[in-house]
């Protein structure tokens, strides 16, 4: 008996931490340790949450801000990845020659480039893909051209000299040796992309998980407010799983060292 | 986000001695080539950039040419205003990222050092933390700070402190074990333990943590203060924008890039001179 009550301690230490801030959250407010109107305890945000859900808004809010996400990333992929590819790989020079422009480019914070895309593409749509394109672009390039130039040198020599030729090369050498790298520059840009996402629409939009906080805030309705945080954490992350599945699956032939056991 | 930019590539030449002052000036030509080859790419955007408007391409309403975009800057400095604007976001972006160090850096070694089962309990819910959008925060601090500076401050210590908490969780974690046996074995206290040790080998790791936090701590900063604000350098921008004063708005977004790239390089160049010794131990970083 004894000995299961440790295994389940042990088993549940990761959770302690996350329970007992849940807790807290739900008491303070009910004991009076913070104000209820700036912090509702966690049980309102939760019917808050499911108000949302019954009547459907949190899915329209959803379906607009994954919508715009995922054809801004769509994008950023579509012109990255070959283009990481074809500078990295073939035109070396060319990428040096990149480098400086693309460095500082990819540095300029997004956020002062945002008045000035919105004065180029309007207040629509285009605007806030735009800004997510521009945002994840680098961060997958920048992966992109790292994975090509660090493929084992070895490799791509035992392979040619096995005869095999171009399309081969690149299908089954550098492809793949090149695709951790690019995962990750794409879990980057995606991070990056959420993050813009929401300022983006918090700033102009009618709809999305942004606008929701946005006019909470001015609705004073702080359990909904709470709810769309929440919601937003939760996409992010199921995002961020979702591409490491997908890497998962993908990059199959990679051993994993496990850094954090 | 952060992605490291090189120090400009300038190959030293030698220089015949015999022919001092020749060779003074062709050291200087051969510098400037050099960096003209290295930055060509940063050249011809920039002519592109000043070509585009003044040949019509674009509207010079919506895009300003360097040229302008250089006078507007000259302007706000002789009138003061640029250095009011950079002044503020500066306060701000330094206490919150010194009350970040001050709270994540002992904290990270805590949790990394000592108490190894606080740290199991803890960590889950700091990731959590962590993953929380720190826009969707920022109504949130608006409401329990006000709108005045705390908030600002306070954001910019919420998205600073991971970094460096987590990064020093990992360099504490990462002390090769045999250097503090070997420093116990000799008798050593725990003071000097933690100043001679720990801290030197955590110390890498720390830098790069410093590093993150310093350029989300800018960029963050550049946000909150465009949606709530009434000076600093993201009220630079938003309020060029409503006014429509398509110069300031470019002037504003230059100015806040080059810091953002100064502070960069600063951190990389403080961390080459104070880590000197982990280059020598450990071979070529670069």
């Amino acid at each position: 008996m004894k000995k299961w009550i440790f295994a389940l301690n042990e088993r549940l230490l990761d959770y302690y931490g996350i329970i007992a801030f849940f807790l807290l959250w739900e008491m303070a407010p009910r004991l009076g340790l913070a104000d209820p109107q700036f912090i509702p305890p966690f049980s309102k945000v939760i019917q808050a949450e499911w108000k949302l859900l019954a009547n459907g808004e949190l899915f329209i809010h959803i379906a607009v801000s994954m919508q715009r996400v995922l054809i801004g990333m769509a994008f950023a992929m579509v012109i990255a990845v070959p283009l990481g590819f074809i500078l990295g790989g073939w035109f070396p020079r060319v990428a040096k020659f990149f480098d400086p422009l693309f460095s500082i480019l990819g540095q300029i914070n997004a956020f002062s480039l945002f008045p000035i895309f919105i004065l180029f593409f309007g207040i629509g749509e285009s605007a806030k893909i735009v800004i997510i394109f521009w945002s994840s672009i680098w961060a997958i390039l920048f992966a992109t051209i790292a994975g090509v130039q660090h493929v084992e040198p070895m490799y791509i020599k035992s392979a040619r000299s096995m005869g095999a030729n171009g399309a081969t090369i690149f299908f089954k050498v550098i492809l793949p040796g090149a695709a951790p790298s690019i995962f990750t520059g794409i879990r980057m840009g995606s991070t990056i992309a959420f993050l813009m996402l929401i300022a983006a629409e918090m700033i102009g939009a009618s709809k999305g998980l942004g606008w929701l906080i946005h006019n909470s805030t001015i609705n004073y309705q702080m359990a909904r407010l709470f709810a769309a945080t929440i919601t937003i954490a939760l996409l992010g992350a199921g995002m961020n799983f979702f591409i490491h599945w997908i890497e998962g699956n993908v990059v199959d032939w990679k051993d994993e060292a496990d850094l954090n056991p | 986000m952060a992605v490291e930019i090189k120090p400009l590539l300038i190959e030293r030449v030698t220089s015949d001695p015999s022919k001092s002052n020749q060779a003074g000036l062709k050291r200087i030509f051969f510098r400037v080539k050099n960096w003209i080859t290295y930055e060509l790419s940063l050249i011809i955007f920039l002519f592109l950039w000043e070509a585009a408007p003044r040949l019509g391409v674009v509207k010079q309403t919506f895009i300003a040419p360097p040229s302008v975009v250089l006078i507007t800057i000259w302007e706000m400095i002789k009138s003061g205003e640029l250095f009011r604007h950079v002044g503020v976001s500066f306060e701000r972006a330094i206490i919150g990222f010194i009350l970040a160090t001050l709270v994540a850096i002992p904290l990270g070694f805590f949790l990394g050092g000592w108490y190894k089962t606080f740290k199991r309990v803890a960590t889950p819910l700091l990731r959590l933390l962590q993953e929380l959008n720190p826009f969707a925060l920022f109504p949130i601090f608006m409401m329990l700070f006000g709108i005045g500076e705390i908030s600002k401050v306070a954001m910019i210590f919420w998205v600073c402190q991971w970094p460096i908490l987590f990064h020093t969780i990992n360099g504490v974690e990462s002390v090769d074990p045999l250097l503090i046996k070997s420093a116990r074995s000799m008798g050593i206290d725990k003071k000097t333990l933690i100043f001679k040790v720990i801290l030197p080998s955590a110390l890498p790791n720390i830098f790069t943590g410093l590093k993150i936090g310093s350029a989300t701590a800018f960029f963050m900063l550049i946000a909150a203060e465009m949606i709530g604000a009434s000076s600093g350098l993201g009220w630079l921008v938003w309020n060029a924008q409503i006014n429509f004063q398509i110069p300031k708005l470019f002037a504003a977004s230059v100015i806040i890039s080059i810091l953002g790239l100064l502070i960069n390089y600063l951190f990389i160049r403080l961390e080459r001179r104070l880590l000197g010794w982990k280059e020598a131990t450990f071979g070529q970083r670069n």
